[in-house]
C-alpha cells in the first residue's frame, strides 16, 4: 500500500498547490 | 510495477484523464479568450499569458469547489439521510454515526486498524471525521481560490470596458461571483440526486456504484 499512499499524497498536493497558484494569480491581478 | 498499475488503475486513469481534460480545457479557453479579445479590440495574448492569468484560474477553481461541495454533502448527508432502495444509501435502520462496535474505534478497534482509529480522544475524533474534513476543506479553499482570481479577472474585464473595477468583498455580491457559483452548484446536486434514485431501479452490472443485477428494488445499501 505505499504506493497507494504516495498516490494519495501526490492527488492532495497538486489539488492544493493549484489552488495556490490560482490564489496567487488573483492576488497578483493577473 | 505492473502490480501498482493493476492496483491503482482507478486513480492513476482518472488522474491521467484530469490532466488532458485541463490540456485541452487550456487549449479551448486560450482560444475563446481570444476571439473575445479580438471582438473587444483588444490583442489576443499567448499561450503563456493565459496559463498565468486569473481568467484561466477562475474557470479551474468554479469546478473544483463545486466538486468537492459535491463530495462534502454526500458524505455527511448521507450519515443522516437514507434513500430507500439505493446503493448509495446506509439501511433506514442506520441512520446517524452509528454505535463504536460497528464502527471499530475504541476498544472495538481490529489489530489491523489505523492507530488513531483505537487511540481515543481528539485524534480519534478528528480520524472518524477526516473524509468530511478534507473535503470540505478543499471545498473552503477552492471556492476562495475562484473568488480572487473571479475577482481579479472580473476587475480586468471592468477597466476594459471603463467601468470601475471593485473590491474582493465587493464582489462577493457581484452576480458573476453568484452565477459562476451556483451554476456548478445546480449541476452537481442534480446529478447527485437523480443518481441516487435512479440507482434505485436501474443496474450495471459489475458495478460497486449499482445494485446487483437481481436485487429487489426496495433492497438499500446492497451494493455490487
Amino acid at each position: 500500500m505505499t504506493g497507494t499512499r504516495w498516490l494519495f499524497v501526490l492527488y492532495l498536493t497538486l489539488i492544493v498547490l493549484g489552488l495556490a497558484y490560482v490564489i496567487v494569480l488573483g492576488a497578483l491581478g493577473r | 510495477m505492473r502490480r501498482f498499475l493493476h492496483d491503482n488503475a482507478l486513480g492513476l486513469v482518472f488522474g491521467l484523464g484530469f490532466l488532458l481534460a485541463l490540456g485541452g480545457q487550456a487549449i479551448a479557453g486560450h482560444a475563446d479568450f481570444n476571439s473575445q479579445q479580438i471582438s473587444h479590440g483588444a490583442e489576443p495574448i499567448s499561450m503563456g499569458a493565459y496559463l498565468t492569468s486569473s481568467s484561466f484560474g477562475v474557470d479551474v477553481a468554479e469546478n473544483w469547489q463545486s466538486e468537492y461541495l459535491q463530495f462534502l454533502l454526500y458524505v455527511l448527508g448521507t450519515v443522516w439521510l437514507v434513500q430507500r432502495g439505493s446503493p448509495e444509501s446506509k439501511k433506514p435502520e442506520d441512520i446517524g454515526t452509528e454505535s463504536d462496535v460497528d464502527q471499530l474505534v475504541g476498544r472495538h478497534a481490529r489489530p489491523t486498524s489505523p492507530a488513531w482509529a483505537r487511540i481515543g480522544g481528539v485524534r480519534t475524533a478528528l480520524y472518524s471525521n477526516s473524509l468530511g474534513l478534507v473535503m470540505g476543506g478543499l471545498f473552503l479553499l477552492s471556492w476562495t481560490a475562484q473568488s480572487i482570481a473571479g475577482w481579479a479577472a472580473y476587475n480586468a474585464d471592468q477597466i476594459s470596458t471603463r467601468q470601475d473595477p471593485t473590491t474582493w468583498l465587493g464582489y462577493l455580491g457581484e452576480a458573476d461571483f453568484w452565477n459562476r457559483t451556483l451554476q456548478n452548484w445546480q449541476s452537481e446536486l442534480l446529478a447527485v440526486g437523480s443518481f441516487a434514485v435512479a440507482a434505485v431501479y436501474l443496474r450495471q452490472r459489475g458495478s460497486p456504484e449499482s445494485k446487483p443485477v437481481g436485487a429487489e428494488h426496495a433492497d438499500t445499501a446492497d451494493t455490487g
